[in-house]
């Protein structure tokens, strides 16, 4: 008997595979397909910026109190900040053991500043090892690299940014060939050339362009499985601080980041992954939920478990959908949602809009336990839990909370459901 | 589940698709080769420029070998698949087929040609000078893995000797052993009986052909439309009956299942009845557990096992994992490669053959490790064309999970490969 | 202050301005046009893409009917690559069966020599498999999908080509007058040039309002009344084809009955309502239920699929004197000569009529301009194709082909679309680009499903690259913009391998314009208007996806200049302000 199904491939629901794994739950994940860290920039934004402000936060710590004021019902208010803390640090310690090193700020209560792809300081609070050198509190000028041909990176963009924002920058070109022969690629393709090229005709023509103190920008592609030697051996045959810098999708930091969760839950612990099952439908008794099924081949699957876990995401993430007169739902349990159920209140003017859209906002509310609510404020299941960013009153993407949220609420939710006898 | 008020051909999947890319980032083809422009260009992205009755814009998606890695990360549910082989046959009914496609689609009937004098058939297919001749004439590549004739008759040959000995039951079920238990591995399909029986099951072998895989993917959509047709004539009544129909083929039981009717459009009540009565082999086991004796030999044995993308495709999990579990002292170790890159009948076609090689590399560099942590002697894969191109790959044997059952009740040599 | 002459001065960059300035260059006037944005801004750019067989006005309006087929011949022979041969279907759903219209409607067509045929629906229904099976009746009729950017695009190009003048982004601030009381006459425009930011004065014997639903303006500038009621129609596209012929419902025109082919979309269209201003362009929720509704009765499912965007075009209707339903006011074109109407010499105006009679038009305008100037040369545009016919009749599948061919040369900058780097920098290059929404009607940047997603930045970068001289594609040979193959991958071929160093920056960008932050931040936020009306289920999620990219990856709300404002920004504004009105007003 399945332990704990996790519903959802994305960080949360990796990373609760982990975690309950490695308590000894017998673990699956069944999930539509992959998520969202194969988007993102590979970062851990715990929270970057308080609803409406224009200043980035320095503390995502010391700025929970103002979040949670602003938004009561934040996952960050159930986790609080010890739990965040605790997370954060579990994730770091993970990574260090998986091999693939995050690292923040010289102060961990603080966020780093590194350059976006657009040339803009990012708020995060954990980056890759490859990406830290960027840290805009550093004091060497910025050299940005780009390949031409390269449709999805535009260094002259980034260097004429960071120098109307006070950085001395400036930007170069290197010809493709320099890491691959192909001619249509795409980033991630580029990460798996690098693996198997010659690094020593790219470091000479980095020591060509690149002045005495200066930092050197790439775009991530510095390899998938050798990643972290690619960085060691350019670093030492260019003798200068070389960072990455995330780019438009599909994100190699984020599929490094996957594969490691993945391979560790599958490998390492025996969990199983099932992708290409969404689930459509579940029976309860009793109040508890007994099975779910997935769409398959001729007929539903179901799958029975102790314990379910709803990681699906929200919008994004394919876990609510929505129709034209403006209902959102939750796709499977039909859990009430706290989104605005009519359209006409969904958004704001600005695309850009520093508050966010209220339809973004929008989730499932849960108890301390991180088990799903009825709108009566009640556990909708005893044996249900709810993770990531499918959680209500919390808009992630304007927050600069995605990874933040996924982490602390995983942890919370695992620590909660091995905790309750079902 | 299928609802005829709501249903939408796969191309209309398109509208499922956000750009995300994740296809692009897993899809082992366009790893390989630039020919191949992955999969969302050349399924949700293309698709939008593509009309009947106009030219086929774009050639290139006869590079999507079929495997479905795509269907299987995307987080939206696109049919990218789906719509690259409609495009595919739309590309075939206008530009017709080569000879090549047309051999290789034509499993069946290469099948019933070489068993008439499997020695002879088996020395013309392989020896170095055909093989040659096949590569520059047909565009057959010359070192691809090419399948035996069975040189000790066809399954239905031993199939008629074991009927007046066959158990007889109450409870029975169908079994559809496709071409290749018919005429290169009838082992498969007796260590299948094996099982079956020893469930306490009386095994029935209707009269059935070539499920139609090889052409649906070459894009010859209308002889498979026949073939369909003429199962559903021969399985239909037994379907209709109630009775399951179990195959240890699992892209045939895939094709019958869905693949056929979700490609052909084929959705009336017997096609229905049809695909709910079909089950993979593994899949009905375990559905079946409870009836599942538990009289297992100690094995002993580490198996590297790839659930061939086939498999995966059925949605329903790893079945033959669960099961093979079950058996005391084996250890299953899961190969969590993308495919084998055979891809059905993709590997055999000359200018695809290096592709699918490959594409194979990270299934085979897992085989090989494990052989040299563990000593294995086989693998485990529960389709026949991956199982040749593992072996191709490999030089290591592979064996269909249903023969490592059998042989764990004592009813097969896996090394003899024969029933006892 | 900078000063030009001219004999003819066209306002207005509209279909109707430029086949006036092609019309009068081919006489041999010596032309000018200037339109206030980019050219097909206003309603060319915004309707439904329908080139009318005539089919649907044969019953309420016959005279409009015949022009529409007249033109509709002449149009597929010299605007051949931007008119797409669909073929239109008139059907008869099951809401319209009690109705004698089809039996009018077939009578009418005879009157007026709208080729119809009636056909089996079952073999209507063969061709177009998504059509609601419960339709009794269909005609086939010449109708066609026409492309309204690359038709005024390519007839601007045959006028600069017959020696025309076009500005865009010169907005006219004022008339130039001369003479007095009794004997007035408009002798020109004061311009203000946006791109340069100078104002201008251009002389000329004749100006010739084209302005559209605008020419009440302009005409106003000299006192003359031109009572334009802007008809407000709203549109919406979906995310691929549902049909590939346009399907009309064969009934009393209304609103949300025509369903269109165009390019990789469908589009459903229209709404009427009557605005006081051409720039309000809001988009109610009763007009987007309207059209899933009515878009529903054509094609079962239709109020489910994906649906990319909503947009909404202005008609220029001219009141001659207080009618009540819009539609009832003519659609035939009206051309005002001032120096009878009000006596002011050198001004006509010409208005109303529909994007199909374009060339018709222009040339009854360019007749009367013609009488005034003392010319005789007659109109030749029936017979003189423009830049690009040579190419011959759009196919969905061109681009792919062209893509295909050219693959691994070239790369795709917005996939959705399949726009290459060549064809955009070869538009950002010789087209005034104040904003990527210029590019976006060159070379239909950022039209598929992302809505900008992606191609955005990568837009931002390819232009600053080009302006820093880091351009990838050879330059076309000498200064002539090719507009013949602005849509065509392999027309605008890469070198697959750029430069790497010894760039040459490129000039004709709008400088004292240019700020990347600013052309990033200005095309969002114009997907984004588009798609607020209408975006739930997928859309919603691919717009999540959008801002991720935007936001969390990107933090484009944080980038320098955040104030800076082009002259669109402000056209690009939402008003989300709810209006719960969920049925259309009747008053």
């Amino acid at each position: 008997m399945t332990d704990l199904l996790i519903i959802g491939a994305g960080l949360s629901g990796l990373l609760a595979g982990v975690w309950a794994r490695r308590q000894g739950l017998r673990t699956r994940i069944a999930a539509t397909g992959l998520g969202a860290t194969h988007w993102h920039a590979g970062t851990i934004d715990a929270l970057g910026y308080l609803p409406g402000e224009d200043a980035p936060v320095r503390s995502p710590f010391a700025a929970l109190t103002r979040l949670t004021a602003a938004r009561p019902g934040h996952p960050y208010a159930l986790t609080g900040e010890a739990g965040l803390r605790e997370a954060l640090a579990a994730f770091r310690a993970l990574l260090d053991e998986l091999g693939l090193p995050y690292g923040g700020a010289a102060n961990p209560d603080e966020n780093l500043l590194l350059p976006s792809p657009a040339g803009a300081p990012r708020p995060v609070y954990l980056a890759p090892a490859a990406q830290l050198a960027g840290d805009m509190s550093r004091p060497e000028p910025y050299l940005l690299v780009g390949f031409q041909a390269l449709r999805d990176f535009y260094p002259t963009v980034i260097a004429e940014n960071l120098t109307k924002l006070g950085f001395r920058s400036r930007a170069e070109f290197l010809p493709i060939e320099l890491i691959t022969d192909r001619r249509d690629f795409s980033t991630i393709d580029l990460a798996r050339a690098m693996d198997s090229a010659d690094l020593s005709r790219l470091a000479n023509a980095l020591k060509r362009v690149a002045a005495p103190g200066e930092r050197i920008g790439l775009p991530a592609i510095l390899g998938l499985r050798r990643h972290g030697q690619i960085i060691a051996a350019l670093r030492e045959a260019v003798g200068a601080p070389i960072f990455e810098i995330p780019t438009l999708p599909p994100s190699v930091p984020g599929l490094r980041l996957t594969t490691v969760l993945r391979e560790h839950f599958e490998r390492d612990l025996h969990g199983r992954l099932d992708l290409g099952m969404t689930v459509i439908d579940f029976r309860a008794e009793a109040g508890r939920v007994t099975w779910v099924a997935s769409r398959a081949s001729a007929r539903p699957v179901r799958h029975r478990a102790r314990r379910f876990l709803l990681a699906t995401g929200g919008i994004l993430g394919g876990g609510f959908h929505s129709e034209p007169r403006g209902r959102v739902w939750e796709t499977i349990f039909d859990l009430p949602l706290t989104a605005p159920q009519k359209r006409s209140r969904w958004f704001r003017p600005d695309f850009l809009a520093p508050e966010g859209h209220p339809v973004f906002r929008g989730g499932v509310r849960v108890g301390p336990d991180f088990r799903p609510l009825t709108l009566a404020g009640e556990p909708a299941f005893e044996n249900l839990w709810a993770a990531g960013n499918l959680l209500a009153d919390s808009d992630p993407i304007s927050e600069r909370s995605l990874e933040g949220v996924a982490i602390a609420t995983a942890l919370a939710a695992v620590t909660s459901l091995i905790k309750t006898d079902v | 589940m299928f609802n005829a008020d709501t249903w939408l051909p796969p191309e209309a999947s398109l509208d499922q698709c956000i750009k995300c890319n994740i296809c692009v980032s897993y899809c082992p083809v366009a790893e390989a080769t630039d020919f191949f422009p992955g999969p969302k260009y050349a399924g949700p992205q293309a698709q939008r420029f593509r009309m009947a009755g106009q030219p086929a814009p774009d050639l290139s998606v006869d590079y999507c070998s079929g495997c479905r890695v795509c269907n299987e990360v995307c987080p939206n549910d696109v049919n990218i698949m789906e719509m690259n082989a409609r495009a595919r046959a739309a590309l075939v009914a206008e530009k017709g087929i080569p000879l090549r496609n047309r051999l290789l689609g034509r499993n069946e009937l290469m099948g019933k040609v070489g068993s008439h004098a499997p020695r002879l058939a088996n020395f013309a297919l392989h020896n170095p000078v055909s093989r040659v001749a096949a590569d520059a004439i047909f565009g057959i590549a010359k070192e691809a893995p090419l399948p035996r004739w069975s040189t000790t008759g066809t399954f239905v040959d031993w199939w008629e000797k074991h009927y007046p000995h066959r158990l007889i039951s109450d409870k029975k079920v169908v079994y559809f052993h496709g071409c290749a238990t018919m005429y290169y591995e009838p082992f498969i399909g007796k260590a299948a009986v094996a099982v079956l029986e020893h469930m306490g099951y009386e095994v029935i072998v209707p009269p059935q052909n070539c499920c139609g895989l090889p052409m649906l993917s070459n894009g010859e959509f209308k002889a498979a439309g026949k073939l369909y047709d003429n199962n559903l004539r021969k399985l239909g009544p037994l379907a209709a009956e109630g009775y399951d129909i179990v195959g240890t083929s699992t892209s045939c039981t895939l094709t019958l299942k869905e693949e056929a009717p979700h490609l052909l459009d084929r959705h009336d009540e017997t096609t229905q009845a049809l695909t709910h009565a079909v089950w993979d082999i593994f899949e009905w086991i375990r559905e079946h557990e409870d009836e599942l004796p538990r009289d297992f030999i100690q094995m002993e044995m580490v198996i590297p096992y790839h659930p061939p993308c086939q498999y995966r495709a059925h949605r329903v999990g790893r079945p033959s994992m669960d099961v093979l579990a079950l058996i005391p002292g084996v250890e299953v170790h899961e190969s969590h490669a993308r495919c084998c890159g055979i891809a059905g009948t993709y590997g055999y076609k000359k200018e695809k053959y290096d592709i699918a090689m490959k594409v194979g590399q990270e299934l085979f560099s897992f085989i090989l490790e494990e052989e040299e942590h563990h000593h294995t002697e086989f693998n485990a894969c529960d389709s026949e064309t991956c199982r040749w191109q593992i072996e191709h790959g490999t030089g290591q044997e592979s064996r269909h999970p249903i023969e490592i059952l059998a042989a764990a009740y004592g009813l097969y040599d896996l090394e003899t490969r024969t029933t006892l | 202050m900078r000063m030009l002459e001219t004999e003819v001065l066209v306002i207005g960059g509209g279909v109707t301005g430029v086949g006036v300035a092609w019309d009068a260059a081919l006489r041999g006037f010596d032309v000018i046009l200037v339109e206030r944005r980019d050219l097909a801004h206003g309603t060319s750019g915004r309707f439904h893409g329908l080139l009318h067989s005539g089919g649907r006005y044969v019953v309420k309006d016959p005279v409009s009917a015949r022009e529409c087929i007249h033109e509709n011949r002449i149009l597929r022979r010299t605007h051949a690559h931007c008119i797409e041969d669909t073929g239109g279907f008139f059907v008869v759903t099951p809401e319209d069966e009690d109705s004698d219209y089809p039996d009018r409607f077939v009578q009418a067509c005879a009157e007026t020599g709208v080729p119809c045929e009636e056909m089996a629906v079952a073999q209507a229904l063969r061709r177009e498999p998504r059509l609601n099976p419960r339709i009794s009746r269909v005609f086939r009729v010449p109708d066609a999908s026409v492309d309204g950017f690359q038709l005024t695009h390519a007839t601007a190009q045959a006028a600069r080509q017959a020696g025309a003048r076009i500005f865009t982004y010169h907005q006219v601030t004022d008339l130039l007058v001369a003479g007095g009381e009794g004997d007035v006459r408009v002798v020109g425009a004061r311009v203000f040039d946006a791109v340069r930011a100078e104002e201008m004065e251009i002389r000329a014997a004749m100006v010739i309002n084209a302005a559209g639903a605008w020419a009440g303006r302009i005409a106003g500038m000299v006192g003359s009344r031109v009572d334009i009621v802007p008809g407000k129609g709203v549109m919406i596209a979906t995310a691929h084809r549902l049909v590939n012929t346009v399907i009309n419902r064969c009934k009393w025109p209304s609103d949300g009955d025509i369903l269109v082919p165009a390019h990789t979309v469908s589009i459903i269209g229209t709404t009427d309502v009557p605005v006081a201003d051409p720039e309000d362009l809001r988009i109610e929720e009763w007009e987007i239920r309207k059209m899933l509704a009515e878009g529903e009765k054509l094609i079962p499912g239709f109020a489910h699929t994906r649906i990319l965007r909503a947009w909404a075009g202005v008609r220029p209707l001219y009141r001659e004197s207080a009618v009540t339903d819009d539609r009832d006011i003519s659609r035939k074109f009206t051309l005002l000569d001032h120096q009878e109407r009000d006596g002011v010499a050198g001004f006509i105006t010409i208005t109303g009529g529909k994007l199909t009679t374009f060339r018709m038009m222009a040339e009854k305008t360019v007749d009367r301009a013609a009488a005034h100037l003392g010319s005789r040369k007659p109109c030749i545009t029936a017979e003189t194709p423009v830049p690009g016919a040579e190419h011959g009749p759009y196919w969905l599948g061109h681009r792919l082909r062209e893509v295909e061919d050219g693959r691994l040369q070239n790369q795709l900058i917005c996939e959705c679309e399949l726009v290459t780097r060549g064809m955009l920098e070869n538009a950002a290059r010789l087209n005034p680009t104040v904003t990527l929404d210029d590019l976006r009607r060159d070379v239909r940047l950022g039209m598929g499903p992302c809505q900008g997603g992606f191609c955005t930045y990568r837009a931002v970068g390819v232009i600053h690259e080009l302006k820093l001289g880091h351009g990838v594609t050879p330059d076309t040979e000498g200064s002539d913009w090719r507009v013949a193959d602005l849509q065509s991958p392999a027309g605008n071929p890469g070198r697959g391998r750029p430069p790497v160093s010894a760039p040459e920056p490129a000039s004709s960008l709008a400088d004292h314009l240019y700020d990347p932050n600013l052309l990033l931040r200005d095309f969002l936020q114009e997907r984004w208007k588009g798609v607020v009306p209408i975006v739930w289920g997928q859309q919603l999620k691919q717009e999540q996806l959008d801002r991720l990219i935007y936001l969390s990856i990107m933090n484009a709300d944080h980038l320098p200049d955040a104030g800076l404002k082009s002259p669109l920004s402000d056209f690009y504004g939402v008003d989300v302000t709810p209006n719960d009105v969920l049925e259309e007003p009747h008053d």
